[in-house]
C-alpha cells in the first residue's frame, strides 16, 4: 500500500514541478487543473498551507488575486456603492497588473471571489443577464432587490413602470425595492428623465468602464 | 474653449443633475460638483459669475445629456463652496459671486513665499507688478484677477505679513 502511495507522491511531485509555470501563466490550464482536482475530490484552494498550494503555488496565485480584487473594489466603492460588474472588475484588475503580469481570466476572478466569500469578507456574486455583479460591501440584498438589479442591467437604470411591466409587481413593492437601493447607495435618483423617475446604478453605467481610478479613490483604498 | 477640459464621469451620469435624497450619496454628489465648478472656472479663467450665467453655462447645463442642475440645487452647491472658502457673494441679493479655485489664504501663502524667497520683504509693490510684472511670470499667481489678489493680500494683512497701501495710481502692498 505504502509503495503505491510513494509512487503516487512522486508522480504528483513531477507533475507539480512540470506544470507550476503553466499554472501561473495559463488561465485555461488553471481551469482544466481545477476541474481535474474536482474530479478526484481535491480542492487546491482549501487551505493555504496544503500540499497542492505549496507545491503548485495555486493558493498564492488566488490569494494575490483576491487582494487585488479587494483593492479595486475599495477604490471604486465610493462611486458604485460596492457593486461592480465582473467585466469592469476584470478590466481594472488587468490594468493594475500591468503589461508583463500573467493573464487573468474572469473564471480566475470568480474563483478568487468565492474564496473571499468563504473567508467571510462580505463578498457575494449576483448573476445578472449572462454575467455577474460582484457585491463587495455587505448591503442587505434580498431576492426582490437582486431581481430588480437584473432588470436594470440592460440599460443601467430601472423605473417603477419597468418593474411593474416585467415582473408584474404592485407599485408599492416596486417602490420599496428602489428606495432600498437608494438607501444602500447603489442607485441614484434621476428626476429629469422623460416620463417618470429613473433609478440609475453607477455599477452598471457602462461609460464608467473607461474611467481610470482617480487619485482620490486610490487614497480611499488604503487602510 | 472647453475643448481640452475633461469632464468627470459624473457629468455624463444623468442623476448627477438631481439633488440626491440619500444623504451619503448627496455628500459625494456635492463634493463632485464643488470640484467640477472649481476646475471649470480655473480652466476658463473665470473668476466671477452671475447665477443666471451659471444656470445656462455648460457647467450646470449638459445640453447633450438633456439635464440641467435646477437653480435651487445650484444655490446649494454655491453655498458649499462658500463654506469651504472658495466663493464669495458680490451682492446682497446673491445674484453674482467671486469664485476662487484656490482660497485667498492659499494664494496669500504662495505670494508671501515668493516675496521671502526673492528677499523682497519690506519692499513695496503695486498690484499690477505682482500679477503682471516680468518678475512674477513663472509664479502661479501671475495673471491672478484683482478681486482674488486683494483678498489674498487681506489674508496676509490679518497675519501682519503685509499691508495694503495707496500708491500713486492705485493700490499697492508692502510686505514685512
Amino acid at each position: 500500500m505504502s509503495k503505491q502511495l510513494d509512487m503516487f507522491k512522486t508522480n504528483l511531485e513531477e507533475f507539480a514541478s512540470k506544470h507550476k509555470q503553466e499554472i501561473r501563466k495559463n488561465p485555461e490550464f488553471r481551469v482544466q487543473f481545477q476541474d481535474m482536482c474536482a474530479t478526484i475530490g481535491v480542492d487546491p484552494l482549501a487551505s493555504g498551507k496544503g500540499f497542492w498550494s505549496e507545491m503548485l503555488g495555486v493558493g498564492d496565485f488566488y490569494y494575490e488575486l483576491g487582494v487585488q480584487i479587494i483593492e479595486v473594489c475599495l477604490a471604486l466603492k465610493h462611486r458604485n456603492g460596492g457593486l461592480i460588474t465582473l467585466e469592469e472588475l476584470h478590466q481594472q484588475v488587468l490594468k493594475g497588473r500591468g503589461k508583463f503580469a500573467q493573464d487573468v481570466s474572469q473564471d480566475d476572478l470568480i474563483r478568487a471571489i468565492k474564496k473571499l466569500k468563504a473567508l467571510g469578507t462580505g463578498f457575494s456574486i449576483i448573476p445578472v443577464g449572462g454575467t455577474y455583479l460582484i457585491q463587495s460591501v455587505p448591503a442587505e440584498l434580498n431576492m426582490d432587490h437582486t431581481v430588480v438589479l437584473q432588470l436594470a442591467e440592460k440599460s443601467g437604470y430601472v423605473t417603477v413602470s419597468d418593474i411593474k411591466a416585467t415582473l408584474k409587481w404592485e407599485t408599492e413593492r416596486a417602490r420599496q425595492v428602489l428606495e432600498h437601493l437608494l438607501k444602500e447607495g447603489l442607485a441614484w435618483l434621476d428626476l429629469q428623465a422623460p416620463g417618470e423617475a429613473h433609478y440609475w446604478l453607477p455599477a452598471l453605467f457602462t461609460d464608467l468602464y473607461s474611467q481610470e481610478i482617480t487619485a482620490d479613490e486610490a487614497r480611499e483604498a488604503l487602510p | 474653449m472647453a475643448m481640452s477640459f475633461e469632464w468627470p464621469w459624473q457629468y455624463r451620469f444623468p442623476p448627477f443633475f438631481t439633488l440626491q435624497p440619500n444623504m451619503d450619496t448627496r455628500q459625494k454628489q456635492l463634493a463632485a460638483w464643488c470640484s467640477l465648478v472649481l476646475s471649470f472656472c480655473r480652466l476658463h479663467k473665470q473668476s466671477s459669475m452671475t447665477v443666471m450665467e451659471a444656470q445656462e453655462s455648460p457647467l450646470f447645463n449638459n445640453v447633450k445629456l438633456q439635464r440641467k442642475l435646477p437653480v435651487e440645487s445650484i444655490q446649494i452647491v454655491l453655498e458649499e463652496l462658500r463654506k469651504k472658502g472658495n466663493l464669495e457673494w458680490l451682492d446682497k441679493n446673491k445674484s453674482s459671486f467671486l469664485i476662487m479655485w484656490r482660497r485667498p489664504e492659499e494664494w496669500g501663502k504662495l505670494i508671501y513665499q515668493w516675496v521671502s524667497r526673492s528677499g523682497q520683504n519690506n519692499s513695496v509693490f503695486t498690484l499690477y507688478e505682482l500679477t503682471c510684472g516680468e518678475d512674477t511670470e513663472d509664479e502661479e499667481f501671475h495673471g491672478l484677477d484683482e478681486a482674488t489678489l486683494l483678498r489674498a493680500l487681506q489674508a496676509l494683512q490679518q497675519e501682519h505679513k503685509a499691508e495694503i497701501i495707496t500708491v500713486s495710481d492705485g493700490r499697492g502692498v508692502k510686505f514685512f
